[in-house]
Order: C-alpha cells, then structure tokens, then sequence
C-alpha cells in the first residue's frame, strides 16, 4: 500500500518535471480537486470544465458503440496541450506546452 | 253514439272536426276532451278558458259523432250504481271545491282507475254523458256562481237522499267490464319478422333501396347536394379561474444511459458539503446549474451537490485526504500516470519517435521554427550515409554504471534490457538491470538491483517476460518483468552447486526441438563462463541446475605440440585445462550446432549431443574473442571479433576466414545487421562502426566516435527499424538512426559469393 502511494507519488513527481508540463490536476468523483501543483482558481475552473468535458466525450463514445468506452482525452489548442486520463472515480489531468 | 266512438278507437289516423253543440255548458265537453286522448285523434283546438258557452262536438271524417263524451252521464243517475258513483264524485268533488282544474283532473283520474277497478255497466262514453250531465244539472261546487245551477243543487240532494235509502234496502248488481286498452304510447318496430304477412314486400322495398344506394354514385339521376345549417347566433361567456402554475422539466436520455446503468449515479452523496474555502468555487458552482447540460445524471448530481452551501470545513479536509490516498493507491491511477507520462514524453519526442518509427515527421503549425533550426535542418540533408542520435536512455539510476550488455524482448519489440555493471575484476560492485521501453525514454519501466555486477541478459522465447541475468559471481538468475514487484528474482542460481565459478559470459535461450515430438520447442538456457564450462540450466525444485555441454579445453598447447613436434607436458596448464569462453551463438536454423569463442582466440564449432569433441576449430585471432555472430540473412557465415582489433568473416565450412577487417581499437561487439545481409556493425572502445560490404572491404561506411570521455561498450541492431542502439560506458544508450545508407534489399547470396570467392 505505502510502496504503492509512495511509487505513484514518485511517478506524479515525475512527469511534473517533464519539459513544458505547466501543471497537474487530480480531480476525484466529484469535480473537486484533490491534488494540483497550479493555484486554485486555475484549478477548479480546470476541474469544473474538463469534469463535464470528460462526460460528455464518454457518453460520446458509448452512444456510438455502448460497448466501447473513453480511454483518454487530449486536446490540443494552439498554446497549450490538455491531457486528461478519465477513470470512474477521479481525473487526471495534466497540462503541457509542447512546443517549448 | 257508442259504436262509432268504439270505431273512433281502432283508427289510426283521423280528421276531427269540431261543432259546437246545444248541449249544456261545452265546459265539460271542453275539459273531457281535453282529458281524453285518443290515439289518433287530433285535437284541433284547446280552449282553457271557460269561455264558451256553446258545447262543441267533434266529427270525424265520416261526420261521425265523435265527440269526446265526460265519463259521467247525469242520465245513469237513476241507476243504484250510476249514483254510486255520482255520489262517490260528488264526495270528491267537494274535496276539490276550490280548484277548478282540480275538478276536471279528477274524473279523468278517476276515469283510468276506473277502468281497471269497479266501473260502470256502462261503458266510457255513458259514463261521459251521466258525468255532463251531472254536471251541467247540479251545482258547480267550483268557482261557479251558484245562480247558474240552483234547479241542480236540489236535484243532487234529492238523488243523494234516493240512492241512500235504496243501497240501504237491498242488494244491487254491478256488472263489471273492462275498457279497451288504451295505447298511450306506440311505436312500431322497424323490424320485421320473415314469417310475417308483409315480410315479401318489405324485403323487396329494401333490396330495392340497396340497388339503389349501390347505383348511386354513378347514377344521374342521383346529384349530391349540401345543406347547409343555419348556426344560431354566438354567445360569449367569460369566465374566470385560478391561474395554473405550470413547471417544465426535461431531460435528454441517450443511448449510453439506456445500456448500462450509470456508474457515476453510486457517488458518495453526503449532505454535509464538501467545499474549499475558495469563494470563487462556491461562485461558480452556483451558477453552474443554470447554463448545466443536464447530460448525465452524474453531472446533474454533481452539479446539485455543488449548489448546496453547507460547508463544513474540518469534514472537508479529511474526505480529501481519504479520497486522494485510496484514489492513489489504486491500479487505475497506476496506469493512467503511465498512460500520462508515455503521453506527456510523446509529445516532447514526437519527432524522434516518428523517426524511429518510420513515421512521416508531421511539423507542429503552431510551433515557432527559429531559423537556427532551418539551417540545421537544411545542412542534415546531406546524401551520405550517417547516424543521426534519436536519443539517449539515461536516467539518474544508471548513470555512472558501465553498460555491459543488451538484449531485446522477443515479444515486444519496444522492450529494451540493459545490464549495467563494472566487469573488472578488480570491482565486483552491484549490478542493475533496467528494461527500457521506447515509449519512455526517460524512466525505465522496470529496475533490477542485482547483487552483482551483471554481464549479460538475454529473454527468453517461450515465455517472453523473463528475462536471464548472468552475473560477475558466477550466479544466473531469472527475472519476471511483467510483475512490479523487483525484489527477489524468479529463480536463481546461487545454490547450484555446479555454477559457474566465474563471471557467466554469455548467457542465450535457445530452442530445440524434441526429435520424437518434432514440433515442439523446449527452450533452455545456455551459458558460458569463465570456468570454461559451457552449461544447459534447467528448473529443478524452484532452482537453477545445470548439466555441462561442454568443457573448453585448452588448445593452443596442443598446437604447439604438433607443431614443433616436441612432447611438451601439460603440466604447464594443469592449474587450468579449460580456457574461458567469453561468447557463443548458435546456428539460426540448426540449433544443435553453436560456435563458442574462447579467451586463447579460437573459435569452436560444437554440437548439443557430442560434449567432448569440437566439430571444428577456427585460428585467426590471437586475442580473446569477444563476440561470434551468425548472419541471420546468409546461412553459414559468421563474423567473430576479438580484441586483437580485428573482425574476420567466416564461413562455416571454411577453415580460414574469407574476409578481414580491421579497426583501430579492440573490438567489443559485433553485429549483423537484421535487415541487410551485408551491412554490420561494430563497437570498439572509441567509436561506432557501422560497415557495408556492398561499399567497401577497407572501411567502414560509417564512423560515429563516442562522445569524449565515453567508451562504447555495447551493441544492438534495432529490429524493426534501421536504428543502432549503443551503450556506453556512463550508463547511457543510445539510439542512433541509420540514414542514407544505401544498400540494396536482395543483398544476399550474391555479394557473398564473390567476397566468398
């Protein structure tokens, strides 16, 4: 349990230190924030958009096939890359300029 | 009178007319014919009032007489019954003194009840007539003026006292007869029966009317006309109501929500709100309801709970941690952080990945380019054949660690082992094995601390997550990659008794096929090592044993012997009759034959089954061979190099070498490459080689000197791709990509032969 904490913290640090990540978010169930290395206005407008964003791609894609389901979500703007991984019970979501 | 008012009866329909007649007051005919309806008869007139003084009679058609008579007739009066019953309506008469109508209403009620109780002998219309009479003679007890019928009075009374005294005396007769039925009411039926009289015709007039109706539309003689109705006038009312509140509520259901039953709906709904302080949270999620989508539940529910304002702030803080520690903790969370990672490095490689992925490099249109960049781009697109570095697989673990070997996962071919470790003599310090994967150029994806310096790996075929370590101590050990878990090995072989007593040089699976099965596989491992002793491991009670192949005995003093031809002893070499082997590969489609190269410089060709005998020597090097590799693309040649800084291309059935290369510094690996049967490359302490035999004999086509400060260690060809990996001495490998160089795709036989010849 603690290795695995400890593994997935190490991992989170990780990929925060990755060229031109700008931030990570980890939203649980229920839209709020539990971990973000931004500060918090950007944070909960992150977590508030991408919750109902993350939805309405998942319902997207099962509406065209039910039996499929959303894996990952990546959208790219002309500044910046949004990545979010969606789970049933917490998003994770990470930002990234890729062009630095 | 009475024959033609019984005819009156029985006719439908006839014409009444009326007199006036002399009789009496024409009141009672009046009111009597008021009174009675017959069926048929048309009343033409009612008079109401008591007006007319004249009596009216009425005549049919036939000018019959058919006057509609009072049930009373004064005439009957001398008859006991007739007084009876003129006593009995005088008695009710008086009762109705004051009502007129009251009076006319009840001999006619009287009238009916008589006709079904005790009657008269008479029938109806002598009954009528006694009535009139009666009342015309005797006094009107209703609102008549007396002086009208004062004679009537005393006449009355005098009936009255006869009639009393006669019923008193003796017993009278009374003959009883029944009235006609009277029809009150008659409505034909509109159905008629088939046995009737008329039944024929009438089926007749209808199978008429149907052809009639059938021929209708298309007849002339039948034409549609429209009516129209008259519509009465429209009256408005208004009124006035309560006013209806009316709520709309919709929700869009899809298709997803249909299928399965939304997971998101099993949240945790506490009633007491979990908010940070922020206020601008509680803002915004305020306002957020009124521009929701009301897609999903989920997002509804969440939406709602957000709007709640309760706030409790130490519950807050606790949930948080507890929901951030389980959502950590989780499998899930594990991959999504390697799915991100793989994601985010993807994004900063892309163009180096694509590259080793033979991927059209797609340029980024909202990338600045610097023109710093377009000249560097413009000056690579040079002709000649070059290595262009993709990247560098370092991480701070293996930073400073010597690579010593690498290897490829057979399954998946993005899996890269690195064995790290100071193979000196001198340091057996700890080894590390890293598996890289391409898509993470940063991180290994699995770390291996191994008790020794490692000196080589190798997977395994048949089952593709294990992996084979040989250590500096002699010890093999088998890992399991596919498991997270990296502290104890999967199998090792630190107890066997029969390990190597030196470092494991080389260490290969490799697969035989049974020859009583023939179509199976057995995979086995095989090692050499420094003792000498070339071993076949297998599994035996969780741990490694080993049988031996082959022992490398010394040679060369034997060929000193021959050659001067002097009995020389052995004894020289009694401290060490097997000389290290330092590499062996088998034969890519006979994998009984294998060729081992030996510290003195020879290369021995063995076979699996015999272990005593080599089937054939190779002499060229004078200096420990450090790696023998069969040409997968051309079978029967090989190349060895050694560290007298040579490489010697053999073929299997040739004593001496058919080609020779040479290069500066000892060679340390040598390779072939997967792809081009005359292309390969080569590793020495300084440089990387890579050499074309399509191009030259002399030198190689390519030279990439390692960076200043670096030795090249190790090697590999990429499989899928034209791409070399290369490890160094500082824990670095590198991947360089193969460019321009030109080699033709059916570069086999052919070019060997004339280099044969």
């Amino acid at each position: 349990m603690l290795t695995e904490l400890a593994h997935a913290e190490e991992t989170l640090k990780r990929i925060e230190g990755h060229k031109g990540v700008i931030g990570t978010i980890i939203v649980n169930s229920e839209g709020l924030p539990i971990r973000t290395t931004l500060d918090n206005s950007t944070t909960s407008l992150y977590a508030r958009l991408l919750c109902s964003f993350t939805t309405l791609a998942r319902s997207t894609v099962r509406d065209v096939d039910p039996q499929n389901d959303l894996t990952f979500v990546r959208i790219r703007s002309k500044k910046q890359e949004i990545l979010v991984a969606p789970e049933n019970n917490y998003l994770l979501i990470v930002i990234q300029n890729p062009s630095e | 009178m009475s024959t033609s008012v019984a005819k009156e009866g029985k006719k439908m329909r006839c014409a009444v007319m009326l007199k006036p007649s002399k009789r009496g007051s024409n009141l009672l005919a009046l009111t009597s014919r008021r009174s009675f309806t017959f069926s048929g008869s048309k009343i033409l007139d009612r008079m109401a009032g008591p007006t007319p003084r004249q009596a009216v009679r009425v005549f049919d058609e036939e000018n019959n007489d058919v006057t509609p008579q009072p049930f009373y007739r004064a005439d009957l009066r001398a008859e006991p019954g007739s007084r009876f019953l003129v006593d009995e309506l005088s008695a009710g008469s008086t009762s109705d003194q004051t009502t007129f109508t009251g009076s006319f209403t009840m001999p006619f009620s009287r009238s009916v009840l008589d006709s079904s109780r005790i009657s008269s002998q008479s029938t109806t219309e002598s009954v009528n007539e006694e009535m009139e009479e009666t009342f015309c003679r005797r006094d009107f007890p209703f609102n008549l003026p007396e002086s009208l019928l004062p004679d009537e009075k005393r006449k009355k009374g005098s009936v009255k006292e006869q009639m009393t005294q006669a019923l008193l005396k003796g017993i009278k007769d009374i003959l009883i007869t029944e009235t006609d039925t009277i029809s009150l009411l008659d409505i034909p039926p509109t159905l008629v029966s088939v046995n009737a009289d008329d039944a024929d015709v009438i089926i007749e007039i209808n199978k008429q009317y149907s052809e009639v109706c059938r021929n209708r539309r298309n007849n002339e003689k039948y034409v549609d006309r429209a009516v129209q109705t008259l519509n009465g006038a429209t009256k408005n009312k208004q009124i006035q109501n309560n006013l209806m509140l009316m709520v709309d509520t919709a929700t869009i259901v899809s298709a997803f929500e249909m299928y399965a039953p939304p997971e998101q709906e099993v949240m945790v709904y506490s009633p007491e709100m979990k908010q940070t302080n922020d206020a601008e949270t509680i803002v915004d999620s305020r306002r957020s309801p009124e521009r929701s989508l009301s897609l999903t539940c989920s997002a509804s529910t969440v939406i709602s709970t957000c709007s709640l304002k309760d706030v409790e702030t130490v519950g807050s803080s606790l949930n948080t941690q507890v929901d951030s520690e389980r959502i950590m903790t989780s499998d899930k969370f594990q991959f999504s952080l390697l799915l991100m990672e793989r994601t985010v490095l993807r994004n900063n490689f892309q163009s180096q990945l694509a590259a080793y992925r033979k991927l059209p490099l797609l340029q980024d249109p909202d990338r600045l380019v610097k023109p710093k960049e377009k000249e560097q781009s413009e000056a690579e697109t040079s002709c000649s054949p070059a290595l262009q570095c993709l990247w560098v697989f370092s991480c701070e673990l293996s930073r400073g660690c010597r690579v010593s070997s690498m290897a490829w996962n057979k399954k998946n071919p993005d899996l890269l082992a690195v064995g790290y470790g100071e193979t000196d003599y001198r340091n057996h310090g700890p080894g590390l094995v890293c598996c890289w994967s391409i898509k993470n150029p940063m991180w290994p994806e699995r770390i291996i601390n191994c008790d020794s310096a490692v000196t080589t790996v190798d997977f395994s075929s048949n089952s593709p997550g294990q992996l084979a370590v040989g250590m500096c101590d002699g010890s093999i050990a088998i890992h399991n990659v596919q498991s997270t878990d990296n502290k104890s090995p999967f199998i090792s072989s630190r107890e066997c008794a029969k390990r190597h007593l030196g470092p494991v040089w080389q260490l290969r699976w490799n697969q035989q096929e049974l020859s009583f099965t023939g179509e199976e596989k057995v995979e086995s491992l095989y090692s050499v090592g420094a003792d000498g002793r070339i071993c076949k491991w297998f599994v035996i009670n969780g741990g490694l044993d080993c049988t031996d192949l082959m022992k490398l005995k010394k040679m060369n003093n034997t060929l000193r012997k021959t050659e001067q031809n002097k009995p020389e002893k052995t004894a020289e070499c009694v401290l060490s009759v097997l000389t290290p082997g330092l590499c062996f590969d088998f034969h890519p489609s006979d994998s009984n034959i294998y060729l081992t190269g030996t510290w003195e410089g020879n290369i021995h060709k063995c076979s699996c089954s015999n272990g005593h005998q080599f089937l054939e020597t190779y002499r060229k090097h004078f200096c420990p061979v450090n790696c023998i590799t069969w040409c997968p693309l051309h079978p029967d040649v090989f190349l060895s190099c050694s560290s007298d800084s040579t490489i010697q291309l053999w073929k299997q059935d040739c004593i001496n070498p058919l080609l020779s290369f040479t290069s500066n510094q000892p060679v340390g690996e040598v390779r072939w490459s997967p792809k081009h049967a005359t292309v390969f490359s080569a590793v020495n302490e300084g440089q990387l080689e890579i050499w074309d035999l399509n191009s030259s004999f002399l030198d190689p086509v390519i030279v990439q000197p390692a960076a200043p400060g670096l030795k090249m260690t190790s090697l590999l060809f990429a499989s899928l791709t034209d791409c070399v990996v290369v490890g160094d001495s500082d824990g670095q490998v590198t991947v360089y990509q193969l460019q321009n160089l030109h080699v033709g795709e059916s570069s086999q036989d052919n070019h060997m032969e004339p280099a044969a010849g």
